[in-house]
């Protein structure tokens, strides 16, 4: 049974097609990563499935269920919006939003205290949220969103405004509630953290599935056809026939090859420069270069 | 209900902890207690000036039994009076500058000239001619000595004509169905505090509605919140928080203030023995359905501005249409006097079995002759339903408007999002 189905789900405003007939599963358990350009529709799709927006074609199935105030009930949602009521205290916060989802207050205030212990916030809990910094706030309204323990968590840019530490946290916390049998939906631009966190990948550019499945499939139909080389001396080598584009760095550059060119052919070109290899690998396509090759723009 | 009840615990337990609540509470019985202690002070420290006054008597006669009057008068909250001096048939330039410059002097504060001719006015002389206090019980000494001395050149008994004198007093019962009893205005009383409490509470809390129901545009706090909640059980909730806030505020204001009025009678018997406070005796039932229409008013014009909040994304959108919200009250006000005319016509009833009238004009019916239990009875009935229909219209407006960030809806709109579903 999947958790979420999207079907040929269509949304627009004023004419314009947000969602344009997209059709996704998300399997039970896995950790999906919704990417895409800025107003490429994540928002909107995550939206429809929170049932904030009705889709205006196709269908929406969370848990088997076709999306309802019921439906809603199993999700732990962090909105892209982010907002608390600034005049309660921290932990009273958490504890509402807990309660507002069922779960009892005593049980609520005792996992509030964990968790927010753990986030480093346990000298705050007493104080009123507007004395807290934004990404303060980010890590209580985090903690909201998962307190419930839901079997399915969305999380719209969960790591925007977070320093590098929390950011680790976060992460940790999701492989977590993917151990425990949750489903994750995230939507983030920053592709290094959906290469290490997420089992599969959705990628919406001006509102279409333009590419999603198992990620590691994926990268693996681009082929390796990467090379990370870094080197001292003339680049001339980099001009070579089996190469189809270039990044160069200072000490170094990404070169991609054109397709069934052989990466044996170029490493000798370069060794025979008077350029000094001090590096030479072959990658699979990183994410990024996926998601630029797709959408065209980063 | 369960969230419903959780709603209602963070408004209210939110809203009592905040420095306004507190102040707000305990400004009202603090000034009560200082009016009280100023009221208090300026009975204990009266001036006990006492108005020197000078009478130039031409018509002759009069001066005495003005003097008498004066001097011996009964109420001991208008100012004494003694009269220094009266001059008969002796209205020379000579008296009148010997006098103006005793008055100027401060040696007498007034002298009266009652000319010969009593058809023309009497004349009062003073520096002070603003002050009311001395006025009234010399016009009215002036008065009784005046008829005194007419009815007696008509050959009537001095000791007669207070007896003929005397007018009636007009003494209205209320007829009803439990009986008669002395009409003392209190219920009419009850039925213009009850507007006026009304239209007061709304004033101080229904914009604290409305601003409830913004919270969570403002806070950005709607996405979480309506993922979690429906916005029935959202409106619901805020409008009962707020209520108990108010009723809270209201409450520690009666208790306090009614200790105060009867420490204040208390206090005002000590000085006065005489006073004494009109007994009230109004029947429960009354009472109850006084009650039923108070908080009926009260909830469904917060169900108003809750609405008001739900149509808007923003405090300045939803100053703009807060009118919206009160019209209909202003409105029901306006129709008092029909209902004061004749409170059992069919205009009056009609009138009264509108929801958003009835809660001022019900009472009022109530007050002048109680309407029959099914007018009563339908009325609460219409008056619930409404406010339930309006906090349902406001959560359908609330749930389609949610994201719509930053745009104040159109009417037709507003309309568009009542029918969809």
């Amino acid at each position: 049974m999947e958790a979420i189905s999207l079907e040929n789900v269509t949304k627009s405003y004023d004419g314009v097609h947000a969602v344009n007939d997209v059709t996704l599963r998300v399997r039970r358990g896995a950790i999906l990563g919704l990417l895409g350009p800025n107003g490429a529709g994540k928002t909107s799709t995550i939206r429809m499935i929170m049932n904030i927006l009705v889709p205006d074609a196709g269908s929406i199935r969370v848990f088997d269920q076709p999306v309802s105030d019921e439906t809603r009930q199993s999700i732990g949602y962090l909105p892209e919006e982010r907002g608390l009521y600034p005049r309660m205290q921290v932990r009273a916060v958490i504890v509402f939003l807990a309660a507002l989802r069922g779960m009892p207050e005593p049980e609520a205030n005792r996992l509030a205290r964990e968790w927010l212990d753990r986030f480093e916030l346990g000298d705050w809990s007493e104080k009123q949220v507007h004395d807290l910094s934004k990404g303060m706030q980010q890590k209580v309204q985090f903690i909201s969103a998962i307190l419930h323990k839901p079997p399915l968590i969305i999380l719209d840019e969960p790591f925007s405004g977070l320093d590098p530490v929390n950011v680790a946290t976060v992460k940790d916390v999701m492989l977590e509630m993917r151990g425990q049998g949750s489903t994750v939906v995230l939507s983030t631009h920053r592709m290094e953290q959906v290469e290490r966190l997420c089992d599969s990948i959705c990628l919406i550019d001006k509102g279409r599935n333009i590419l999603d499945g198992d990620l590691r499939a994926i990268k693996q139909s681009y082929g390796k056809n990467t090379i990370q080389i870094e080197f001292n001396g003339p680049d001339g080598f980099l001009s070579h026939p089996a190469v189809s584009s270039v990044n160069r760095f200072a000490n170094g550059a990404e070169a991609k090859l054109k397709p069934g060119a052989a990466a044996q052919e170029f490493l000798k070109a370069a060794v025979q420069s008077s350029a000094q290899i001090t590096r030479f690998d072959v990658l699979e396509p990183s994410l990024n270069d996926i998601f630029i090759e797709k959408t065209g723009h980063a | 209900m369960r969230k419903v009840w959780l709603i209602i615990k963070r408004e209210y337990l939110t809203r009592v902890k905040t420095k306004a609540f507190v102040i707000s509470t305990l400004i009202v019985p603090l000034a009560g207690i200082m009016l009280v202690l100023l009221i208090a002070f300026l009975i204990s420290h009266r001036p006990q000036h006492t108005v020197r006054l000078a009478i130039v008597d031409d018509a002759g006669g009069l001066a005495p039994s003005v003097k008498h009057s004066l001097e011996h008068s009964p109420d001991s909250s208008t100012p004494q009076f003694i009269v220094t001096d009266t001059f008969d048939h002796s209205n020379t330039a000579e008296v009148e500058r010997d006098l103006r410059s005793h008055v100027n002097s401060g040696a007498l504060d007034a002298y009266l000239i009652v000319p010969a001719d009593l058809t023309q006015a009497i004349e009062l002389h003073t520096k002070n001619p603003g002050n009311f206090a001395v006025l009234a019980p010399l016009t009215a000494a002036l008065n009784q000595a005046l008829i005194g001395a007419r009815l007696s050149a008509r050959g009537i008994h001095v000791d007669d004509i207070d007896q003929i004198a005397r007018g009636v007093d007009l003494q209205v019962i209320k007829v009803s169905q439990s009986g008669e009893a002395v009409e003392k205005g209190q219920t009419m009383g009850i039925a213009i505090g009850l507007v006026i409490l009304l239209y007061s509470s709304l004033l101080a809390y229904g914009i604290i509605t409305m601003r409830s129901v913004l919270e969570e545009k403002t806070t950005r706090t709607m996405e979480v919140l309506i993922s979690s909640v429906r916005p029935f059980e959202l409106l619901t909730g805020k409008i009962l928080g707020v209520a108990g806030t108010a009723f809270t505020q209201f409450l520690i204001w009666i208790v306090s203030l009614g200790l105060l009025a009867s420490y204040g009678a208390a206090m005002a018997a000590m000085f006065n023995p005489s006073s004494s406070f009109p007994a009230m005796h109004v029947p429960l039932s009354l009472l109850i359905w006084v009650a039923c229409f108070f908080f009926g008013g009260y909830f469904l014009y917060s169900a108003m501005f809750a609405a008001v909040g739900a149509a808007c994304s923003n405090e300045q959108d939803a100053g703009q249409l807060q009118w919206l919200a009160m019209g209909p009250l202003v409105f029901a006000i306006s129709f008092y006097w029909l209902v004061m005319i004749d409170s059992t016509s069919t205009l009056s009833l009609v009138l009264s079995e509108i929801p958003f009238l009835a809660p001022v004009l019900m009472p009022l019916r109530l007050s002048i002759q109680a309407p029959p239990a099914w007018q009563l009875a339908l009325s609460v009935v219409l008056l619930f339903g409404t406010i339930v229909g309006v906090i349902w219209a406001s959560a359908k407006v609330y749930r389609v408007g949610v994201l719509m960030y930053g745009k104040r809806p159109t009417l037709p709109e507003l309309l568009r999002w009542l029918r969809y579903s």
